[in-house]
């Protein structure tokens, strides 16, 4: 899919995470996390696999996350991507 | 449930809140929400463009999950209204809740800390590598509304006593002349000096959101905090990035807000190994040239003396078709 429109995804809560979704030349991926340092790999992981499903290429998402686990983070990506994805 | 407050009377029951506990109620916002329990608020917050304020939280109820709620959604609406990162002024006990949001710190002083959320600072500066050069750097704020001889006596002076000189122009819209405008000028200005490397200053030095009160020009312990936090946030942050070791300041002779925050910076930056060094104001037949002095005699349509106060690429500037609108702006006083 094709990311066409600036969207947000999301709260600030504790275990749960704020994505921003956005149209952008390369795929560009920012993650700020209250749990960086132990988990910024496994919480990117998750999110080049959503983006994979969906068959994003280019994009700028941007999460900020506190501590959200695998299927919150994947929730709310998915539904980021559906809202920058609509008609 | 966060909900809009415009009606008259969660208007006047948010007023009543927000000095009750202990900040004052501030008239300009793009939005501002809160949450009701009964008829009561609980917690309520502003956003004025990239600035959250006036955010409260009902004291007994400050361990929930009441400020995130309210964070939440004006940052939403926000990122809706195209801005990136937020800013947020807070006592300093209050900094770790923002923390806890994934807001980082940006500066802190005794009475004050200012916070971002949206990880701007560092996308700014790494947008800025390819602009490092190594030698004796220096640098110089300026608003240059407009582009006047004596921006371009401070930018040559400086220039002569450094290996490279970083020409940061304020990127707030706050001014008559827009920003691209201001900053073309100063382009054309000072293309023949070899050593200036021209950028902006982003939201991170004399902005809305470090130094909101230079644009009021409100002279008042308020200001004197917020000069010192962008004081600072560019000695820590932003000179390290650049390797600045010289800041270089005109005397000011008129404007309170700008002596002020030339003496914060002589007293602040040597702190952190910044010298700063301060030139004398060039000088024209009737007195020092100010941008100020250019937009009082544009003011009045007196095209003659300010010859001798603007370089001939500002003076095409204002001659020009282009800048008919802003003069009319000025004219009318708006």
């Amino acid at each position: 899919m094709k990311i066409t429109k600036k969207v947000q995804a999301g709260t600030m809560q504790s275990s749960d995470l704020m994505v921003f979704v956005e149209p952008f030349a390369e795929l560009s991926i920012e993650i700020e996390s209250t749990v960086k340092k132990q988990f910024e790999h496994l919480i990117r992981a998750r999110i080049d696999a959503v983006l994979a499903t969906h068959g994003v290429t280019s994009g700028k998402i941007r999460v900020t996350d506190r501590g959200a686990l695998d299927y919150a983070i994947e929730a709310r990506l998915e539904t980021a991507l559906k809202r920058a994805g609509e008609e | 449930m966060v909900t809009e407050l415009s009606c008259a009377s969660d208007l006047g029951k948010a007023r009543a809140f927000i000095e009750r506990n202990g900040l004052f109620f501030e008239e300009v916002w793009d939005d501002l929400v809160g949450i009701h329990e009964g008829d009561e608020l609980v917690a309520v917050g502003a956003r004025a463009g990239n600035i959250l304020k006036m955010l409260v939280v009902e004291p007994s109820r400050q361990n929930g999950t009441l400020l995130g709620e309210v964070v939440t959604e004006l940052v939403g609406r926000g990122f809706a209204a195209g801005c990136d990162a937020f800013f947020v002024y807070t006592k300093p006990e209050y900094a770790v809740s923002f923390e806890s949001l994934n807001f980082s710190l940006l500066a802190a002083h005794e009475r004050a800390v200012l916070l971002e959320y949206g990880g701007g600072l560092d996308r700014w500066l790494s947008s800025c590598n390819h602009l490092l050069r190594q030698g004796l750097n220096g640098a110089v704020v300026m608003n240059c509304n407009p582009f006047t001889l004596g921006h371009r006596h401070l930018v040559e002076t400086a220039a002569r006593q450094l290996d490279n000189l970083y020409l940061f122009v304020v990127q707030e819209e706050r001014s008559l002349f827009p920003f691209a405008v201001r900053f073309r000028l100063v382009e054309e200005g000072v293309r023949d000096i070899p050593n200036v490397i021209l950028l902006d200053t982003s939201n991170y030095a004399v902005s809305g959101a470090t130094f909101p009160a230079y644009f009021l020009k409100r002279d008042d312990p308020i200001a004197l905090i917020q000069m010192e936090l962008d004081l600072t946030l560019f000695a820590n942050r932003i000179a390290p990035f650049f390797k600045i070791s010289r800041r270089f300041i005109g005397t000011e002779p008129c404007c309170s807000m700008t002596y002020s925050y030339n003496e914060a910076m002589k007293r602040l930056l040597p702190l952190y190994g910044i010298g700063v060094v301060e030139v004398a104001r060039k000088e024209a037949a009737d007195g020092v040239i100010s941008a100020s002095r250019v937009r009082e005699l544009l003011k009045y349509n007196d095209f003659v003396p300010l010859e001798g106060l603007v370089p001939a690429t500002t003076m095409a500037y204002l001659r020009s078709v282009e800048a008919v609108p802003i003069l009319e702006k000025l004219r009318k006083g708006e």
